[in-house]
């Protein structure tokens, strides 16, 4: 089974993003959209065992219960299957899509175990789509391209720095916890969180 | 709508609201601010992205192939073509002199019904269950009415529907989200009257003259509001 591993994901994610437009064959976005167009079932094969493993551990992460994670791997690829259709390019990229299906899937789930009253479910609360929307769609893209860009750079950098950048800049994580997060020293993770973002910018092209 | 909007929630809030982790309660307060205002629109986008890089990052336990032997049904199921969106039983409330539009997720809720009731000073609530770590209620704020002075053991978050409200520290106009947290004492008061989506994470302490007296009836009402999903 091929499975993202999670130390290649950053560079696996760049490589689909950097290939959305449909070059690679094999980037999530395209598979998604042969299970669209065509119910390609080779493709929606791909697709779950790269998604698979990674829904049951946000199952895990945000509920704590095994069967419901194991219900949600079920909920969540039924609805990559139904709703591939509706995906949308132009509105991000795969990743982003899958994961917040497997969110609302998830949260539905966890109110339904709670037995909480049914009387709006993630979809509500998440609406994918709205008419007559005045949000600036190029805007936000070109916000989640620049994200892609970044991450295409970072794998560029040695692996510890990568690290430490991602502690901080995708975690949201403070130096003191991010040190700890990683086992390294305090002063060793801002040494490297200055080479990286260095190295970063040479590579982006910014002016020191 | 989105003229000017001064209070949002803050970028932690957002990006717990897209991880999913918040209670339905203000989740949903969370998604009617963000219906309103372009700017967190774009944050949550933003905020979901990063999540989804985060997500992709965790640990497997299981390996994808474990799940095989669910392909086979999945892809007997029909795909859906189009958008569904069902629409709600309420879509406004209605006010004194005119109705206000609901942002969907509060549409939603309110269609189930509400049931509203009277208190001192000219204000009105109509509480909702949701789940069972909130409390949350419509208010409606007549003109020229005052909550007594109270503070929150938790945290309150207010999203002003129509109308403005203010206290000691601001005044607040339709479309923002205010957050109050704990032991921060207010009186909040309205000239022209408001309706609000007010969603509390622990019971409201009164702090000042008769209203006090009602004080165990909060923790009463607020320990029976988060029990009854228990059943």
């Amino acid at each position: 089974m091929v499975s993202v591993a999670p130390s290649k994901s950053l560079g696996a994610s760049a490589r689909e993003t950097n290939h959305a437009n449909g070059a690679d064959s094999d980037s999530s976005e395209s598979l998604l959209m042969a299970v669209g167009n065509w119910q390609d079932i080779a493709a929606y094969n791909k697709l779950f065992s790269r998604f698979a493993s990674k829904i049951f551990a946000m199952g895990i992460k945000l509920t704590g219960n095994e069967q419901l994670a194991n219900d949600l791997v079920q909920e969540a690829m039924l609805s990559v299957w139904q709703k591939a259709p509706l995906f949308d390019l132009d509105r991000g990229s795969a990743k982003s899509w899958i994961f917040t299906l497997s969110r609302n899937r998830c949260f539905d789930l966890l109110r339904k175990l709670k037995r909480q009253p049914s009387c709006v479910s993630a979809d509500d609360i998440w609406p994918q789509h709205e008419e007559n929307t005045t949000l600036d769609r190029e805007e936000t893209a070109s916000l989640v391209t620049q994200i892609a860009q970044i991450e295409k750079y970072c794998v560029q950098l040695p692996e510890q720095q990568q690290a430490v950048i991602k502690q901080i800049y995708i975690f949201d994580r403070t130096h003191e916890e991010a040190a700890e997060a990683l086992k390294i020293p305090l002063g060793t993770l801002k040494s490297r969180l200055r080479l990286g973002l260095g190295k970063l910018r040479q590579l982006i092209g910014v002016e020191q | 709508m989105n003229t000017e909007i001064n209070f949002h929630p803050n970028e932690k809030l957002l990006d717990s609201f897209a991880q999913g982790r918040l209670p339905a309660g203000m989740s949903i307060a969370i998604s009617a601010h963000v219906e309103l205002c372009n700017s967190c629109k774009e944050n949550t986008s933003v905020a979901e992205v990063k999540a989804g890089v985060a997500w992709l990052e965790t640990p497997e336990s299981k390996s994808s192939s474990e799940f095989d032997h669910l392909v086979a049904d999945i892809v007997k199921q029909p795909q859906q073509k189009n958008i569904v969106v069902e629409p709600s039983s309420v879509n406004e409330i209605h006010m004194l002199d005119h109705s206000v539009k609901l942002p969907k997720a509060l549409a939603k809720v309110a269609s189930e019904g509400l049931v509203w009731k009277k208190l001192t000073g000219g204000i009105n609530r109509a509480e909702l269950l949701l789940d069972d770590e909130t409390q949350c209620e419509f208010v409606y704020m007549k003109p020229g009415s005052q909550v007594p002075m109270h503070k929150h053991q938790g945290n309150e978050f207010t999203l002003v529907i129509d109308g403005s409200f203010f206290d000691e520290l601001g005044c607040y106009k339709s479309s923002d989200f205010v957050v109050r947290n704990k032991d921060q004492i207010h009186e909040p008061a309205s000239e022209e009257g408001c309706l609000c989506f007010a969603v509390l994470d622990s019971p409201v302490t009164f702090t000042r003259g008769m209203a006090r007296l009602l004080n165990p009836m909060n923790r009463y009402k607020f320990r029976k509001a988060t029990a009854k999903k228990a059943e």
